[in-house]
């Protein structure tokens, strides 16, 4: 069933990006809906945690725009979401979107699998090109979460003796600094005369590091949220 | 100092003997703490009259920290002033300012003039109305422990050696000083009735042992319920519990042999034991109906705040929203502005101090935000105390913010970096960009305001502008003296 749709969507050449969005608000899931351009196409909808687990299982999508606080389930939210689809991880990814700004939200959700995290106020191009992007398997960083990561795992550069997981490298620290300051991976990628899809290696393995770093920083989110 | 017309209110004072109780009543009268004192040792003389009056005004009256504590509320809101308080507008036509400020919504309008004015048509039993009239006068009390202790000190020189460090000693000389008279008033063949007063003394001490744990089991549970010295408290009870039944035995018994006390002692246990077990399980139901009361009460407040706060904040601001829904303009600001409020009190960090550096970038860029309608996102990393050249990188910053949301004319993204090397801002603008050399000499903005003042405080502004954006990165070294500062 999979393959028939996978196939679907690529037929004419044009591949279409299949989404679901899950968000608690009606009014949010249409605007957005409406915001978002041709090059996806929005296949489900849910507002609560076991609708959602439901309606990403039924339809396979490709991404899954992921409000973080959600209603149902056992209280967990997005996180939840993605525990319950865990079993299809590997071919569905997860764009978290969230008002909030604590950084525990936004972290929890992306140590549970989400590839990127985006604030809801962003225009629908923006909210497009990120999904594009989480499709493509890469990770979508906004500032705010590059802002978070640079907290996290400190400003210095990496020590030769650290965990390789719990530090970030020179590159990806100079890379993440510059995200936060604003830069499109695109302007990253002109600013430090490297290609994008560098940028993207960096942003990916800067990503992993944030799921699987032991952190002190980290855990202690983890740990306040029962996470681990 | 009596030429005071408020009059400050009854607390026992921090600066005491005993308990604080005179030095509380003389700054409560006007009177010098020393005639009162003198009085209430006068008055415990004529039957004990004083002492009864010292013991009720220690049960009845709070400490001054109590006191404060119990009347701090929670300042006003800081939305009202934000959102009410609008730049120039383009306000259409019909929406004639004046006139729609006040009769649609003066509180919101009114409200940092006049918090709590009786024109204000919103409920005046709302708690958003009324904490802030509670809150001024709560504070009042804030000066008069100080004005009480200056009384206490400066008032009387006489005392002032008997502050808190020798109380206690000197309470205890007393009480050998009168055990040395009534002694000597025994060898020089007066009759003192030994039998009764050992164990009124007796009685008398383990009270005030035992009082002495209630005032500072309370002011401990004020303070951190877990850390308060448990078991000393207990030693304490402990210890004015025996002394005031050995007392009550042994003057009941009429300091009789020790089998009669011990059969009045076994008999009153027994009964004392009997009652017990019929009163314990109303005890335990009434003590835990109190404390659901209790938790109950603390919920209902807390929903109170939180329903003030929203009364305060969102609510007006919607109410703004809808009337001028007209204005996509005003209604970004307005829902902007609010955004930014409810997130401050949602996401705050309690235990972060104000007056940080983040705190003022912060605050500066929902200046700008405001009165220039772009929006502004601020992201930081680490944080430090503010000093005197932070001050002027917080001044070159909003300047550079004034800049890309005038020049940009988009969001403005602002990076604050705050590592041991000094501290980064940075200011990017989407904008069309310009060509920093040809700014005219005339323009104070960037000339003046960033590069000039960044240089004037050791640190260094770079402007990079294409066509894609402007960014304005301004640094600041930190140096040694800075380091001292900010570490003391």
């Amino acid at each position: 069933m999979n393959n028939i749709d996978t196939a679907g969507a690529h037929a004419g050449g044009v591949s279409v990006i299949r989404v679901v969005i899950v968000d608690d608000h009606a009014i949010f899931r249409s605007g957005l809906k409406a915001d978002l351009d041709a090059r996806v196409t929005v296949v489900g909808e849910a507002g609560t945690v076991e609708q959602a687990i439901a309606v990403i299982a039924q339809t396979r999508p490709e991404v899954v725009l992921l409000d973080v606080h959600l209603p149902g389930g056992l209280g967990g939210g997005g996180r939840e979401v993605i525990a319950g689809s865990a079993a299809l991880l590997s071919s569905i990814r997860f764009l978290a979107l969230s008002v909030s700004d604590a950084a525990e939200d936004v972290v929890s959700v992306i140590r549970a699998g989400a590839r990127g995290y985006v604030t809801k106020s962003i225009s629908g191009t923006e909210i497009t090109d990120a999904v594009l992007r989480v499709a493509g398997g890469d990770a979508v960083f906004s500032p705010r979460l590059a802002g978070f990561v640079l907290d996290a795992f400190g400003t210095a550069p990496a020590d030769i003796a650290d965990d390789e997981l719990d530090r970030l490298s020179a590159r990806e620290l100079e890379v993440m600094r510059l995200i936060a300051r604003g830069y499109s991976y695109k302007e990253v990628a002109k600013e430090l005369f490297i290609s994008i899809k560098t940028v993207e290696t960096h942003v990916s393995a800067v990503l992993r590091k944030l799921q699987l770093s032991s952190r002190h920083e980290l855990t202690k989110w983890a740990a306040e949220r029962r996470l681990l | 100092m009596t030429t005071a017309i408020s009059r400050p209110p009854l607390v026992r004072s921090s600066d005491r003997v005993i308990a604080g109780v005179c030095a509380g009543l003389a700054a409560h009268l006007g009177w010098p703490v020393r005639m009162v004192r003198i009085g209430m040792v006068v008055a415990a003389l004529a039957g004990g009259a004083g002492l009864a009056f010292y013991a009720w005004l220690w049960i009845m009256v709070p400490t001054a920290d109590e006191n404060a504590k119990r009347n701090a509320r929670r300042p006003a809101s800081p939305i009202a002033p934000a959102v009410s308080a609008p730049g120039p507008l383009p306000v259409p036509a019909d929406f004639v300012a004046a006139p729609f400020a006040a009769a649609t919504f003066p509180a919101g309008v009114t409200y940092p003039q006049a918090p709590g004015s009786p024109g204000t048509p919103t409920a005046p039993g709302t708690p958003g109305q009324g904490s802030p009239a509670q809150g001024s006068s709560a504070w009042q009390p804030g000066p008069a422990p100080a004005s009480g202790s200056a009384l206490g000190t400066a008032g009387s020189p006489w005392f002032r050696f008997r502050r808190m460090p020798y109380g206690k000693e000197i309470l205890l000389g007393a009480g050998l000083l009168l055990a040395g008279g009534i002694l000597t008033a025994r060898m020089l063949g007066v009759d003192v009735p030994l039998g009764t007063l050992i164990p009124a003394a007796a009685i008398l001490g383990g009270a005030a042992i035992a009082w002495m744990q209630l005032d500072e089991t309370r002011r401990a549970g004020l303070l951190d319920k877990t850390k308060a010295d448990q078991a000393g408290g207990w030693a304490r009870l402990g210890a004015g519990l025996a002394l005031v039944v050995a007392g009550v035995l042994v003057m009941v018994s009429g300091s009789g042999s020790w089998e009669q006390t011990w059969l009045a002692l076994l008999a009153s246990v027994a009964v004392l034991g009997g009652v017990a077990l019929v009163l314990l399980p109303w005890g335990l139901k009434f003590w835990r109906d109190l404390e659901a009361e209790r938790a109950g009460r603390v919920r209902a407040t807390e929903r109170a705040e939180i329903a003030a706060h929203l009364h305060d904040s969102v609510l007006q601001t919607l109410a703004l929203i809808q009337r001028r829904a007209g204005n996509e303009h005003d209604v970004v600001r307005l829902a902007r502005a609010q955004e930014r409020e409810l997130r401050g009190w949602l996401y705050r960090d309690p235990g972060k101090e104000a007056g940080q550096l983040s705190e003022r970038i912060k605050a500066a860029a929902a200046e700008v935000e405001d009165s220039l309608g772009n929006a502004v996102d601020v992201v930081s990393v680490g944080d430090t105390a503010m000093t005197e050249r932070h001050e002027a990188l917080v001044q070159a910053s909003r300047e550079a913010m004034v800049n890309a949301s005038r020049h940009g004319g988009g969001t403005v993204s602002v990076y604050l970096e705050v590592a041991d090397g000094g501290v980064e801002i940075f200011v990017k603008d989407r904008g069309p960009g310009f060509d920093p050399q040809s700014v005219p000499a005339d323009r104070m903005g960037v000339r003046e305001s960033i590069i000039g003042r960044m240089k004037r405080h050791g640190g260094t502004a770079v402007i990079s502008s294409s066509a894609d954006g402007t960014e304005v990165r301004l640094g600041l070294p930190s140096d040694a003296a800075d380091n001292g500062e900010g570490k003391s």
